[in-house]
């Protein structure tokens, strides 16, 4: 099998004072599916530009299927595909002509790359409109197309940045079915970034969490979790206060407390057979309880013990209360 | 390699048409962005046809105005000969926006980092979009020498000193597409490619616009002497008026050249700003 492998190496890359990506360095493994997480303005798509030649580097080195991205930068565009977070279709063009000139760029002829196009737009379902213009396609058949665009010239290696952003939970299955797909049947190596926790423990096998240019976490998403601990206790209050009060009555039975607005999160080992304790310290306490679940460990978590913020997507800081007793 | 998928069973859904060579040839490159640009701009006539009418009528009302006080310096020929090629360049002037507009479009669609991120050469990516404005501007040309001849042309060196005239407005569009497209590349703004296309505006007015260069005098005879464009418009109202002059056409052709190379360059600069900004 060909080198599929994505290696960065200390990548930088600044505009002005602003350090967008500072030393961000992995290995990604041919036939791997690699989830790279982080918040909006991360330095998610920053990364991806520098590892498809778009953008080039301030500092540090990367290769893509073997090639340097800026000396070997025609050889990465030939090995990898990219669909980039914001769809690069023209609307004022037909998905069939779009494909086929995508398809010629790579060096197919003119038939070879309507052959191609015609196969493309049945796996993607989009064979009945492939002679309407692409500005009348919705988000998800625009997505989708853009998807196609992608793998025109077979890629060893497909970056995806941010494939499902905006799609609906339908559009959303079909993507990540497709990526799955693809990985499987094909051994094609999958950069995929997202801002979904949900998305990249789905379909990755190995995530990175990048977080304000630099990565923070990385490893397989089970590996991180059992990090952060086994089970949780969620415990939610009728009365805001009444959390304080159950935090000191809880203080010594647990190894960590997060405390996220009316909702105690308690993280001790054998939480489930703590639940009764639990329970009847805070009612001799005198302290009503709302709700009592039993959790998992999530990347939420992850990106809680490695930032110490809660993870939002928008990339909004929410400082959460974390405290080791 | 631990995590290397155990399912993948090679490439068993490899495409018949997969291309061994993975390299489209240069020309082809710019034919085939040529070829879909121009396919973008008929679908979108509303950039074309004002250029077009634009240019039939200044012809119109230059020969209206103008055709009269002409007789005192064109002996023998009409002023419709002399001032059809200057019809042409303005419509070259606003037809090159065109190309500048097709690549403002395509950044702001994202389709233009989609052609970056293929094999296809940055000068091609350049030079297709030029080469559609040289095509759009020839159309255009074309159509103003039919409204010409029912004005009354009749070039000196017959039809084809018609098709030479047209062919050196391909080569000034392709300078001015080039300048547009640099504007564009450097902007990625709309307004602003808009506005720098006019920035070539004084350039066809600092020339021999409607009288023969020998008949100015003082500072708009010194900026038509380095004005590219004089020189460029001497060589097609030569085929009009003159018959085949060689000089004078070698020279036109030589001040393309310079306007070509340099438009040119402008715009692969403007290329490696943009995607050194990514």
């Amino acid at each position: 099998m060909s080198n599929r492998e994505i290696i960065a190496s200390n990548l930088v890359k600044r505009y002005g004072d602003f350090t967008a990506v500072n030393g961000v360095s992995f290995k990604v493994q041919s036939g791997e599916v690699f989830g790279f997480l982080g918040p909006n303005g991360a330095g998610k798509s920053t990364t991806v530009n520098m590892l498809t030649t778009l953008g080039i580097p301030t500092d540090g080195t990367a290769t893509v299927g073997g090639y340097d991205v800026i000396k070997n930068a025609g050889d990465v565009r030939r090995v990898a595909g990219v669909a980039l977070q914001e769809i690069g279709l023209d609307p004022i063009m037909k998905s069939m002509e779009l494909l086929t000139i995508q398809g010629q760029t790579f060096g197919m002829s003119r038939k070879q790359a309507r052959q191609r196009a015609e196969e493309l737009l049945e796996l993607v379902k989009l064979s009945e409109f492939k002679d309407r213009r692409v500005g009348n396609y919705s988000g998800g058949m625009r997505r989708r197309l853009d998807l196609a665009l992608a793998l025109v010239h077979e890629p060893e290696i497909l970056f995806l940045d941010e494939p499902t952003t905006g799609l609906d939970p339908a559009s959303r299955r079909d993507v990540w079915q497709e990526v799955r797909r693809l990985n499987r049947s094909r051994g094609m190596t999958i950069f995929l970034t997202t801002q979904y926790l949900e998305e990249a423990d789905e379909l990755a096998d190995r995530i990175a969490i990048i977080d304000r240019g630099e990565i923070v976490a990385e490893g397989k998403p089970a590996d991180l979790k059992a990090e952060v601990g086994g089970e949780a206790i969620n415990v939610t209050f009728h009365d805001i206060d009444d959390v304080e009060s159950a935090k000191s009555e809880l203080h010594g039975m647990v190894d960590r407390i997060q405390v996220d607005r009316q909702t105690l999160r308690l993280y001790l080992s054998n939480a489930a057979a703590s639940v009764p304790k639990v329970v009847q310290k805070l009612q001799s306490a005198g302290i009503e309880l709302e709700t009592l679940t039993l959790t998992q460990p999530t990347l939420d978590d992850v990106f809680l013990k490695v930032t110490g913020q809660r993870y939002d997507a928008d990339g909004e800081t929410i400082e959460a209360e974390l405290h080791a007793v | 390699m631990s995590t290397v998928n155990p399912t993948y069973t090679g490439h068993k859904e490899q495409s018949a048409t997969k291309s061994k060579s993975n390299r489209m040839p240069f020309v082809l490159q710019v034919t085939t962005l040529a070829w879909r640009s121009l396919v973008v701009n008929f679908r979108t006539p509303g950039a074309i046809l004002p250029p077009l009418i634009l240019g039939g009528f200044f012809l119109i009302i230059y020969e209206a105005q103008l055709g009269n006080a002409s007789n005192f310096f064109l002996s023998g020929t009409s002023y419709i000969n002399f001032i059809l090629p200057l019809s042409i360049i303005s419509s070259a002037l606003s037809g090159a926006g065109v190309a500048g507009q097709s690549i403002v479009r395509d950044i702001e669609s994202g389709y233009f980092d989609k052609l970056l991120l293929t094999p296809i050469s940055r000068i091609a990516l350049i030079l297709g979009p030029t080469l559609a404005g040289a095509v759009i501007l020839a159309i255009q040309a074309t159509f103003i020498v039919i409204v010409g001849l029912f004005l009354g042309v009749e070039p000196a060196t017959g039809v084809f000193g018609l098709f030479t005239v047209i062919a050196y407005a391909m080569l000034l569009g392709l300078s001015f597409a080039g300048f547009t497209i640099g504007i564009a590349l450097f902007s990625g703004n709309a307004g602003a490619t808009q506005g720098g296309s006019f920035l070539f505006f004084p350039l066809t007015f600092l020339t021999a616009t409607f009288v023969p260069i020998n008949l100015l005098d003082g500072w708009i005879k010194v900026a038509a002497q380095i004005n590219p464009i004089t020189y460029i418009l001497d060589a097609m109202r030569s085929v009009m008026i003159d018959g085949w002059v060689t000089e004078t056409l070698l020279i036109g052709l030589l001040a393309c050249a310079v306007m070509g190379i340099s438009t040119f360059g402008f715009s692969m600069v403007g290329l490696r700003s943009r995607t050194a900004r990514k």
